[in-house]
């Protein structure tokens, strides 16, 4: 099919490559560029055109449904050897895919990336470093671009690693803080171990897909991405099902340390550390939706087992609740809204999990727009007041506007208030695991902790906004006098909280609905735009419900400037220090890698340095104790030598006129 | 034909002469030199390349030349020498390294035209051992090697130079003796025509199956000390540590591949069938340096000690891909070989710098050095990213290829390479934490950003790892090219 | 000289050298050193000289231990000449030619 803007596909790669060259551009000559804001007008301009070619290609594929790729850069071609694992040899190539998936993804990410990098131009204006900056910004932008685009696992592989390498050196940004680097720290390493697993995930589908019968022309081409009739699982007869199981397992590790998943949700909070853009940018609206883009790729393409389903159903449940519970007593502003990050995170993934790919991806859209709201709203109020601690803010809705009618749009949207994004997004995904669940009874449990945490999503964001927002004035006078940020903080806010608003209306326009429920290529995805039947009816007034019951119970413990204390005695005091203390999982990952690793590893120095290292010192003084000895024979008294001539040439005679001819091997016998 | 292996054994004969005979001015014919090298290695690059010689791959070597050297009666010794893509690789890692060496210590003060003569002579050495096809030849090289080797370190390297220089010689001179017993063994019992490795190659398979088992583990020994293998392994970092920068650059790039294109060439191609029997033992020795190199890493203070232990870990990879004994663990081997190459030359260039900089390289006193040296720093990143793997800079190709064999030959045992691959992420990140970031500590006054010469020569550095990450169809087009490429 | 018996000759041989060999083990006199030397030297000039004649009456045309006895009679005398150059530098250096006392190579 061609539509009017189908000729922009050939040219999906000029997406990337754009701010990919204002990374280069500001990499080499950013420093001189003070009128250009040292690169950031620059970085403006890539993410500009990015999003503009990004969001006319995402229509385009509105308009002319299908999957379009172009995969003439070849990148790693391995010429076959006829036998072994890989008969045919395979070539990787870096291309670009155009599909429904990716086209919601391009939206998302270069809208949120644009809008983020010019809420930066003021936001940052006072930092020093700002070339650096921009720069890591604009790569971390082409990463992302390249693997929302990328067509085979691999390159999927090599821009989740670009990006995640990006979102290190964001957060450790203010690197003289050892805070930010140790968050930075934190954040590669649990990620690094996702990535592990991921990667031998990689290695079980390319090893088995090269020798399974129909799919072993996929394998030769390089595992692209390519739509069949139905997922590789479902559609091919499998030899091995228990192996398929594990490396579905894996990807879903991988995505686990992307997307910040329980148990490798330690890092999100921690990178925090970073500015409030990068958060806004990497650690809600894109990066960390990764992970959840790739379950839902891997769900489309390859399929997934039941058991790997119950899986991801299992912690994206848990994790809702277990972040969400976190959220409840936080005092950072910031960190508030990054556990409610990973708690959303484990909505899409609860939804991948069951089956309703789609309907995770629609929570996507929309939470990555509310989210970013958010974050930008924070990160207004942190320039102006330059505190992110909730209790010393207060009374900002007077001189912060703007600011705080996008953070209650933001808070409300993701509370789950018809009509705005979230509600729509989230109900959609309850409705499928409830749909999901009456098939598969292990669901319960999960589903019923994803509907608690409607509840105290609604508290939490509103307590958030109550503290900061209402009452009369900042609870700290000494912080300074709060003001409305300039335009180009302003706008993003503005066009964010519109999309905060309608992101979740735009599934009822039938050409991106569309998008969503691209055909009978995808999994079954009934509900996106979400129907409405009388249980799920019942299921949107019990959860809005919920969530008014939230923001009420906010507005009683928090509103109007009131600070809810818990006594001291109270029977939760012994809760409210385990949330606060994380679960003392921090501490838990901290000692263990002090203390476990780096012990192990200093004791392995010592047995390297005193044992290994010892044993060949012990042969050394060995051989030189022998030599000492033998030197005493070298008297330098020439008799003694004669002596020593005569004695050889007696062992000398005795050895070849006694003991040979004694011998009868030997005398040739 | 041109016989452009002789030539280029020539140029750099002639040269490494006049380099140590020019006196101060042996900077300027070393880069002389090395431009000529570089310029004749391209020339190799344009032979293969041509399809006339390309397709007659890969059965049989390139440029094949051989004369009459040693005959009498029992022996026969010739003068052959031949190359295949894997030579080609590595000679080209040589150049390189060459190059960048000659570059980065182009302000030596120290008797120059010595420090520039030895440094041409390790790397004729080197070109010599991978373009050598005749036993005896090949030994002549490896030993040209380790004496400039040991004079490099032993003039102008640190305080324990003498130690070190010495323990280095005596545990590379033992395992090549081993080695070279083992070879000349393998000729005699198998009544080689000649030393030559196509003659040895093919007579080698007439021998007892014991016998080539006890064969090719004298030769896995021989060349194991030069990998190096736990444990046999701790001459590494003392002559690191002790050798001066451009020393350590050359240990690392160029003398560690010498052990791994050894194994593949003149152990596995040789005595396939004893590497095939013992692999479980290559397994496990292959899986204590990954895991021992890495966990040890964790935890040094010294920037070089960091780097060298990394080293052990890299080449346990190597050995691991060789021992899986399938073209895609060679190809990964090759690869791998080549990007710790680059890698670990970049990493103590890097370490060299730090030192001479802030007067010291431990990691745990002297942090925050990025305000005061960016350009250090970024090369710094770049070369801990490239050595952890991360996509798009060399080693990642390398590894991808190394662990997919692995998992496709041992199954889940990949594991073990794998969950070290955190614990190399970690030290190195730790390391860019604790060196790189932080509130600036021990930064002497006056301390300065890189000089020209060493800013260049890890620019290049850089720019190769670079190129090779996202084009690695440059080098695996070549390794492809040779006889090993058929196996399974 | 064909009369006497082969025994004979290489039984004084061996006399010969046991004398030679009892002197350099026992003498530290450099002197007597070397004349122990020349003793046992000549025990197997002596074995060179029988040993070619009996192969000589054999087979006419052979005369090889005697031309290697001629070349070790000359061995020995420059042999000698040196051993005396060195006694002579020896007793000018330390004024004794006692050997047990010479460990040093440098005067």
């Amino acid at each position: 099919m061609t539509g009017p803007l189908s000729v922009l596909f050939g040219w999906a790669f000029l997406v990337p490559l754009a701010p990919t060259l204002a990374f280069v551009v500001i990499g080499l000559f950013g420093r001189r560029m003070q009128r250009l804001e040292w690169g950031g007008w620059v970085a403006v301009g890539g993410a500009l055109f990015a999003m503009v070619l990004g969001v006319l290609i995402a229509v385009g594929e509105m308009l002319t449904p299908g999957s379009y790729t172009d995969r003439s850069f070849q990148w790693f071609t391995l010429a076959g050897s006829g036998t072994g694992a890989f008969p045919n040899g395979f070539s990787l190539v870096m291309g670009t895919l155009v599909d429904p998936l990716s086209a919601v993804m391009l939206i998302v990410v270069t809208v949120v990336g644009f809008l983020v990098m010019l809420f930066s131009i003021d936001y940052m204006h006072r930092d020093s470093g700002l070339p650096r900056y921009y720069a890591e910004l604009s790569l971390f932008l082409a990463s992302m671009l390249g693997l929302v685009l990328a067509d085979n696992l691999l390159q999927f592989f090599l821009f989740w690693e670009l990006v995640g390498v990006c979102s290190y050196f964001l957060i450790g940004f203010y690197y003289q803080r050892p805070a930010a680097a140790s968050a930075a720290k934190e954040a590669f390493l649990v990620t690094r171990i996702g990535d592990v697993l991921f990667l031998l995930g990689i290695f079980i589908y390319f090893q088995q897909f090269a020798t399974a019968g129909p799919a072993l022309g996929w394998a030769a081409a390089g595992f692209p991405f390519v739509y069949h009739s139905a997922p590789f699982l479902a559609g091919i007869p499998i030899s091995n099902p228990t192996l398929f199981t594990i490396a579905g397992l894996l990807i879903l590790g991988g995505a686990a340390g992307k997307s910040a998943q329980f148990p490798l949700d330690v890092w999100l909070p921690d990178a925090m550390e970073g500015p409030t853009t990068v958060s806004a940018l990497i650690h809600a609206a894109t990066m960390v939706a990764a992970g959840v883009y790739l379950l839902a790729i891997t769900s489309v393409f390859i399929g997934f087992s039941a058991t790997d389903q119950l899986a991801i159903v299992a912690i994206g449940g848990f994790t809702t609740f277990w972040a969400a519970t976190m959220a409840l007593v936080n005092r950072d502003i910031k960190r508030v809204i990054a556990y409610s990050t990973v708690s959303q995170l484990g909505y899409m993934v609860l939804a991948v999990g069951a089956g309703f790919t789609m309907v995770g991806l629609y929570h996507l859209f929309t939470h990555a727009f509310f989210k970013a709201l958010l974050f930008l709203a924070a990160g207004a109020v942190i320039h102006a007041i330059e505190t992110q601690d909730l209790f010393k803010m207060g009374g900002l809705r007077k001189t912060m506007r703007v600011t705080s009618i996008g953070f209650l749009i933001g808070g409300l949207s993701l509370a789950g208030i018809p009509p705005l994004a979230g509600f729509f997004s989230k109900d959609d995904v309850l409705g499928g695991v409830y749909l999901a669940a009456q098939s598969h009874p292990l669901y319960w449990p999960f589903f019923a902790l994803a509907f608690l945490t409607v509840f105290m999503t609604a508290y939490y964001i509103f307590r958030a906004w109550f503290l900061a927002f209402s009452g009369d004035q900042p609870r700290d006078s000494t912080l300074p006098q709060a003001h409305e940020p300039p335009w180009t903080m302003r706008l993003p806010i503005l066009v964010l909280s519109a999309l905060a608003v309608v992101a979740g209306l735009l599934a009822f326009v039938p050409q991106f609905g569309g998008l969503f429920a691209a055909g009978a290529r995808f999994p079954p995805t009934p509900g996106v735009p979400p129907s409405y039947s009388a249980t799920d009816l019942l299921l949107s007034g019990v959860s809005v419900g919920l969530g008014a019951g939230g923001i009420l119970t906010a507005y009683t413990l928090w509103g109007n400037g009131r600070v809810f204390t818990l006594d001291a005695r109270s029977a939760a005091q012994p809760i409210r220090r385990l949330l606060l203390e994380r679960y003392y999982v921090k501490a838990g990952v901290d000692w263990f890698g002090l203390h476990a690793v780096y012990g192990l590893a200093r004791l392995a120095d010592f047995f390297d340095q005193y044992v290994i290292d010892g044993t060949v010192h012990g042969f050394e003084r060995l051989f030189a104790e022998f030599s000492l000895r033998l030197r005493r024979i070298q008297s330098g008294v020439v008799l003694d030598y004669a002596a020593y001539v005569v004695a050889g040439l007696a062992v000398f005679l005795l050895f070849f006129f006694v003991i040979v001819p004694a011998i009868p091997a030997l005398g040739g016998g | 034909m041109i016989p452009i292996l002789s030539i280029t054994l020539a140029t750099l004969f002639v040269g490494t002469l006049a380099t140590f005979a020019a006196g101060p001015r042996a900077r300027y014919v070393a880069a002389a030199v090395s431009a000529i090298f570089l310029a004749e290695i391209a020339g190799m690059f344009a032979l293969f390349s041509a399809p006339a010689l390309g397709l007659a791959l890969p059965t049989q070597f390139a440029e094949p030349e051989s004369y009459p050297w040693i005959q009498v009666a029992w022996l026969h010794v010739n003068y052959t020498v031949g190359i295949d893509g894997i030579s080609l690789v590595l000679i080209l890692l040589t150049g390189i390294l060459q190059a960048v060496t000659v570059a980065y210590s182009w302000t030596e003060q120290r008797q120059p035209a010595a420090w520039f003569g030895l440094v041409l002579l390790t790397c004729l050495g080197c070109f010599g051992v991978f373009a050598a096809l005749d036993v005896l030849l090949f030994f002549v090289f490896w030993e040209v090697v380790l004496v400039p080797m040991f004079f490099l370190i032993g003039y102008w390297g640190g305080p324990r130079r003498r130690y070190a220089a010495l323990k280095f010689f005596i545990y590379t001179h033992v395992a090549s003796v081993t080695m070279l017993v083992a070879l000349l063994v393998t000729a005699f019992y198998s009544h080689s025509a000649s030393l030559d490795f196509a003659s040895m190659a093919a007579s080698a398979q007439t021998l007892a199956l014991p016998t080539q088992i006890i064969l090719f583990l004298s030769l896995f020994f021989g060349f194991g000390v030069k990998f190096p293998i736990v444990p046999f392994h701790t001459w590494l970092p003392d002559a690191h540590v002790e050798a001066p920068t451009g020393g350590s650059v050359l240990l690392a790039g160029l003398l560690l591949k010498l052990g791994g294109y050894g194994l593949i060439r003149w152990a596995l191609e040789i005595l396939p069938t004893g590497l095939q029997h013992v692999a479980p033992i290559l397994y496990a020795v292959a899986f204590a340096s990954i895991v021992w190199g890495a966990g040890v890493s964790l935890a040094q203070r010294d920037l070089k000690r960091l780097v060298a232990y990394s080293s052990i870990n890299h080449m346990g990879i190597v050995l691991l891909a060789i021992a899986l004994y399938s073209s895609l663990g060679l190809l990964a081997a090759v690869l791998l070989m080549f990007a710790h190459g680059i890698v670990s030359a970049l990493l103590f260039m890097v370490s060299g710098s730090v030192h001479h900089t802030f007067g010291s390289r431990d990691i745990a006193t002297v942090s925050g050095i990025t305000p005061t040296a960016p350009v250090l720093s970024t090369m710094t990143m770049t070369g801990a990213l490239a050595s952890l793997g991360l996509p798009a800079l060399i080693s990642f190709p390398a590894e991808f290829t190394a662990l997919l064999a692995t998992w496709d030959k041992i199954g889940f045992w990949v594991l073990i390479p794998l969950g070290a691959l955190v614990i190399t992420a970690a030290f190195y990140i730790w390391m860019m934490q604790r060196l790189l970031f932080g509130t600036p500590k021990s930064i002497p006054v006056g301390a300065h950003d890189l000089p020209y010469p060493e800013a260049f020569a890890m620019g290049v550095l850089v720019v190769l790892s670079v190129l090779y990450g996202i084009l690695p169809n440059l080098l695996i087009h070549f390794i492809q090219l040779s006889p090993v490429a058929g196996l399974p | 000289m064909t009369d006497l018996p082969l025994a004979g000759f290489v039984a004084v041989s061996a006399v010969l050298l046991g004398i030679g060999l009892f002197g350099i083990l026992t003498r530290r006199n450099f002197i007597l050193l070397l004349i122990a030397i020349e003793v046992a030297m000549n025990s197997a000039i002596l074995n060179f000289v029988v040993f070619g004649s009996y192969w000589n009456s054999i087979s006419a045309s052979s005369v090889e231990g005697q031309s290697v006895a001629v070349v070790l009679i000359g061995l020995a005398a420059t042999e000698v000449a040196v051993g005396l150059a060195i006694v002579l530098a020896l007793n000018r250096s330390r004024g004794s030619i006692n050997v047990a006392e010479a460990t040093t190579l440098r005067l």
